[in-house]
Order: C-alpha cells, then structure tokens, then sequence
C-alpha cells in the first residue's frame, strides 16, 4: 500500500487533490495521510503547509510592527510531493 | 458504506507478514527467547521492534547476556530482508501493516460502486472542472472587482469629501489661530500631510471592499481551489503548478508573496516564481487603478480593473512560458499532492479579522513610509529652482521636483505621460505604489486649490459629515445589485468628477496631445508592471541575491516601458482614445 502511494504520485499527469488520491487508491483519505506522513518521516516526501511566507526581513515591509504574524502571508493549502532537491530553510 | 461482521472468521484476523518477514521474525524470536533478561518482552514483538530498528531496545539487548549473539542474527536479517525487498526493512513492514488493514477493510466494508458524494465533493467536481475551472475563477475574480469598484464607491467619496473639505478645513483654521496660517506649516500641513496621506486614506473603503470578497472566498476554502486550477493551467504551459501559490499571496502584497517562493523546492522554479510574482497586482497598486478608471473609464471602471488583474496573470505566465523556455530550462516536473480543506461558511469574525488586519495594514504603512515620503515631495515643491518664488511659495513647475522630474519626463513621452508630474508620481512609486497617489494628490491637488468652496461653520462641517454619511450608506445598499449588472441609480445621480480628478485628467490630455484615455491606460500598464516597491526589491535580494534583484528590476522597467508603449502607439495607430 506504501509503495502504491509512492507509485501513484510518480505516474500522475497532474496535480491530484488528497481525496481524489484517497479515492484512486479505495482508502480513507484519513489513512493516506497517515501513509503521506510516514513517508515525510523516511523523507520520501517533502510536505509543505505554506506558512513559509512569513516576512524575515526584519524590518518588515512598512504595513507590520512587526514581522510576526503577515496579515497578507495568507495560508497556502497542505502540499506533498515527492523530494527532489534539498528545501531551503 | 456498510460495516459487516464475519464471526466466524475471527481466526483470520491476527496480522501475518509475508513468509521472508515471518521467517525473519521467527529466527530472531528464537535467538531472544534465550536471554532471561528480557524474558519480560513478547520474543515476536520484540522481534519486530528490532528489525524496525529501535535504538533503545538494541541498547537492552547488547547489554544482556548473550546479546551480540542476536544483534549478529539481527543483522543477518536485516540484510537478507532488504535484498530481498529491495527496500529499508521498517517500510517492508509498515507496508504489509497497512496492506493487511486494508484487507480487513475490504473484506468487512461494503463500499457502494458510486460513494455517496459530499456537498464538498459536488462543489469540487464543478469548480475544480478541467474546462469549467478556470472561467468559474476568473467569474469570481469579476465579482471581487464589481464589489471593490462600484460597491465601495459611495463611502470613497464621502471619507474624501470629510478629508478635503472639513478636516482640511478644520487644520486651516486651527493653524491660523495658532497664527500660522498662510506660512509654510499651513502648506506642510495641507499640501504635504493632508493632500499625500489623506490622498491615500481615502482609499480605505476601496480596500475593505477588496479584503472582505477575498476574505470571503478565503475562508469558504475557495482559494485552494483556485490554486489547484490555476496548476493545472500552469503545468499545462510548462511552468511549475505550485508557483500560483505565491501568485495567489500576491494579490494581498508581493512581499511576503516573495517568501512564499520558498514552498518550491528546486532553487531555478523560487528564482522564476520571484521574478512573475511582482506581475501580481498588489492591493497597493488598486488605488492607482481606481482612481484613473473612475477618471478616464467612470461607465467600465470595475472592466478596467479587472483587466488589470488579468494583464498582470497574462504577462506572467507568458513571461513564465518564455524563461521556462530559456534561462530556465529544468527537467519534468513531479506532481504533487495538494490538500483541498472542506468548504466553510465563512464567519463574520473571520472576515473581519482579516479585513481588520489588512486595512490596518494599510492604515500604518500610509503614517510610517507614506507620509516619510510626502514630506520629502513636499520639501521638494516647495523649493523653488529657479523663478522668483520663495520656500513653499513658488510656483509648482520651478519647484525642485518639477525639475528633478523633468530630467526623466522624456522617457515616458512615447508612452503618452511625458509630463514632469506623472513622472514624478512613478519615480516616488518606486518607494511604494500608494505613493504614486499621494504624490499626484499633491502636485495635482496644488493645481486645483483655487477652486476652493465657500467657507462653512464648524456645525455646519459636522452636519454635512453627517448627512453625507446616512446618504453613502444608502448609496452603498444601492450599489450592491450592480455586481449583477442592476443599475438603482438614477442618470442624474451619477457622480460628477472632483476639482482633482478634473486636473489628472487635463494632465493627462495635454501629456498626450488630447489622448488621455490611451495615455491613462497605458500609465496603469506602467504601474502594473514596473517594480512594485523598494520592500519587494529588498525580499528579492535578500531571497535570490543582489544579481536577481536587478535582473527584477530593470527587467520590470524595460517590460512596463514596451507594454506601455504598445498601448499607447498601438491605440494611436488604431484610432482608439
């Protein structure tokens, strides 16, 4: 079942939603996100919740007092997809 | 989806790995069960711990009697097993964990051929359709645009009217029993703090239009979906799908949009997404659009903004298609995954939380770098070059910064506004883009101030604030169907243009030689396209270096310049405007 994850998202032509994965594979979308996070555990996958956009300037961009909490960052949707190049931190 | 039970075969039911992990496991129970020490574990859970690779449990074993011996058979396994599966033996083990779950699952759940389908799912299959996706997207971008152009408008000119009229006048006459009235403090107060912060305060219930319909389609988990789609599209032209991500955070401000890069991981895909980004139009750059739409196209003014938004969108993915083509060329992109929360009723403590915070925003950044930068335009109106005038009394095109203007003035001639003050306007835009509204309030503002109206009593300031208040709620409430295309108005209500926009608009006709229109859509490409501000040349320098940084910025330059152009000659050669 691991492996089929990791099969699936290797020979999809396109971005897939969790469900619709969730769906392809006949298992709770709960139980492929235990899957997707075991496999960010062995670093198989990179997952992403978009909260990197916080401002790290330090002075902020003249609308923050200060440079936690961006009123603009927004909150980019959950992402996994399989690792490539090292992420920058 | 029904659950079954199956009684009988609960014998079924223990989990067994396939037969070289059983063996496996059985060897190195046989070789545990002869330690008493840890005659307290499960020789078989035991087992499956150490070949799953727990640390302290090895530790327990190496420390027992007898212990290496186990480690040795341990190892043995662990080789064999990986050979065998070609994989780390803790995944071989986890995947048949979960195989076996699934089994069960399969056995014991009937699922029905069609699942019964959420109202999350059917919103989905319709809004994340592969043809209908993108025309609902751009459909809902109209409507946040019809909510920000024509449904804010009343309360726009009421907070004007109070600004340029009673409050202005209020600071008038306070400084003239301070006996400061006619001197420069007047004019620093009126014609510099007044005219440039205020000129872009004004603009605050455009903005809390905006904020809450994205807010709205935020919190109804809609954005997520749009992003979804717009991967799709962008994959389709080459491009990373997750550069929309950052995209999407650009519309609120390109800054943190810039960091947003970050979510990409090959360093080439951040570079490129950093360099579209800016294209996004910030809600920074709306003022610019709605104050010029509402001068040059007042029947097409949310049509006009709206093509703004798309233009920005075009020329990146273009731009996108181009570089990924050139500079950028890099292997196949992987898919990915993305999770698409369920649809919300959005709260309105959500929504005015995030219109709150945003406006605030706003609201400081206009006391903090807006009015820095007032100040220095004002200090540079009022030093007279040249001519007879003196300190904050001369006259505006022998002030410094008609003369510092006019030496970049020729540069945007082809464009249609060559004039000393629109360029002066896109210089100070470079600090950031509301400044470009503050400094043409400023100089266009000084144009226009003999026109001044008949001096009123303070009760009487108050009362019209007042009545004028009730009337642009009401014209508010009215104004809403016209997202629908339903005029409540009457003809002769339509709003006549200010003294100042009166002043933008002959600024623009004479710069153009009697082509305002061509020259004002070509100076909301301009700003569309060129650096959006300072901070987000920092972000980028400080995100992909010094050289990126000015590849962004004169790239953004030359790219706004030949748009702008386009537009502007290509009109002309059309006998458009």
């Amino acid at each position: 079942m691991l492996q089929q994850v990791l099969h699936e998202i290797e020979q999809a032509r396109e971005p897939l939603s969790l469900n619709d994965l969730a769906r392809r594979l006949e298992i709770d979308p709960g139980t492929l996100d235990g899957m997707l996070t075991f496999w960010v555990r062995k670093g198989r996958i990179v997952v992403r919740d978009g909260d990197e956009s916080t401002c790290t300037t330090g002075s902020g961009c003249g609308s923050c007092a200060s440079t936690v909490g961006c009123p603009f960052a927004g909150k980019a949707p959950r992402t996994f997809m399989l690792k490539g190049e090292e992420p920058r931190h | 989806m029904s659950i079954s039970y199956f009684p009988n075969q609960r014998a079924d039911l223990p989990l067994r790995y396939e037969s070289p992990v059983e063996e496996a496991i059985s060897r190195l129970s046989e070789a545990l069960a002869t330690i008493p020490t840890l005659a307290h574990y499960s020789p078989r859970w035991l087992a499956i711990q150490l070949l799953e690779d727990d640390d302290g449990l090895a530790q327990q074993v190496q420390a027992a009697p007898g212990g290496e011996a186990v480690l040795h058979v341990l190892a043995e396994q662990r080789d064999h097993l990986r050979t065998h599966y070609n994989d780390a033996v803790d995944i071989t083990l986890t995947d048949q964990r979960y195989r076996f779950v699934h089994q069960i699952t399969q056995r014991v759940l009937t699922r029905p051929d069609a699942p019964d389908a959420t109202l999350s799912d059917t919103i989905d299959r319709i809004v994340t359709h592969k043809y209908l996706g993108i025309p609902i997207f751009l459909a809902l971008m109209w409507i946040v645009f019809k909510i920000t152009a024509d449904v804010s408008a009343p309360m726009l000119d009421w907070v004007d009217g109070v600004i340029s009229g009673p409050l202005t006048n209020w600071v008038v006459a306070l400084l003239s029993v301070a006996g400061l009235g006619g001197t420069w403090v007047e004019s620093l107060a009126v014609d510099g703090v007044i005219a440039g912060v205020g000129g872009v305060l004004v603009f605050v219930p455009v903005l809390l239009a905006l904020y809450f319909a994205l807010a709205l389609l935020e919190d109804s988990g809609y954005m997520a979906r749009a992003a979804f789609v717009m991967d799709r599209l962008m994959r389709a032209l080459g491009l990373h799908g997750k550069s929309f991500l950052p995209m999407i955070v650009g519309f609120g401000c390109n800054v943190p949009a810039i960091y947003a890069t970050r979510t990409l991981e090959s360093e080439r895909d951040r570079i490129l997404t950093g360099l579209l980004v800016p294209f996004m139009s910030c809600s920074a750059r709306l003022p610019v659009y709605i104050l010029l739409a509402a001068i040059f196209f007042p029947a097409y003014a949310g049509v006009a903004v709206f093509s703004m938004y798309l233009l920005g969108i075009i020329v990146a993915i273009l731009l996108g298609v181009v570089f990924k083509h050139t500079l950028f060329r890099s292997k196949e992109q992987m898919p990915f995954i993305l999770e698409l929360p369920p649809y919300r009723l959005p709260t309105l403590r959500g929504i005015w939380t995030q219109m709150w915070e945003r406006t605030a925003s706003f609201v400081r950044k206009a006391w903090t770098i807006i009015l820095a930068t007032s100040l220095v335009v004002w200090l540079l109106i009022a030093l007279p070059v040249g001519g007879q005038g003196r300190f904050a009394d001369t006259e505006l095109d022998q002030s410094a910064f008609a003369t510092v203007s006019g030496v970049v003035a020729p540069i945007f001639a082809p464009l249609g506004f060559g004039s000393w003050e629109s360029s002066g306007a896109l210089v100070t835009g470079f600090v950031a883009k509301e400044v470009v509204i503050s400094t043409m309030g400023q100089i266009y503002g000084l144009q226009e101030a003999e026109e001044a109206a008949a001096p009123t009593t303070f009760l009487e300031d108050v009362s019209g604030i007042a009545t004028s208040f009730v009337s642009a709620v009401g014209d508010t409430l009215k104004s809403i169907p016209l997202i629908v295309g339903i005029n409540l108005f009457e003809e002769e209500e339509e709003a006549e243009p200010t003294a100042l926009m009166g002043a933008i608009e002959a600024g623009f006709e004479e710069s153009s030689g009697g082509h305002g229109v061509l020259a004002a859509l070509a100076f909301m490409v301009f700003v569309l396209l060129y650096t959006p501000c300072m901070v987000t040349a920092a972000a980028t320098r400080q995100e992909f270096g010094n050289v990126w940084m000015w590849v962004s910025i004169i790239g953004q330059f030359a790219l706004a310049w030949v748009v702008a152009l386009l537009v502007f000659q290509g009109g002309l050669l059309l006998g458009l405007g």
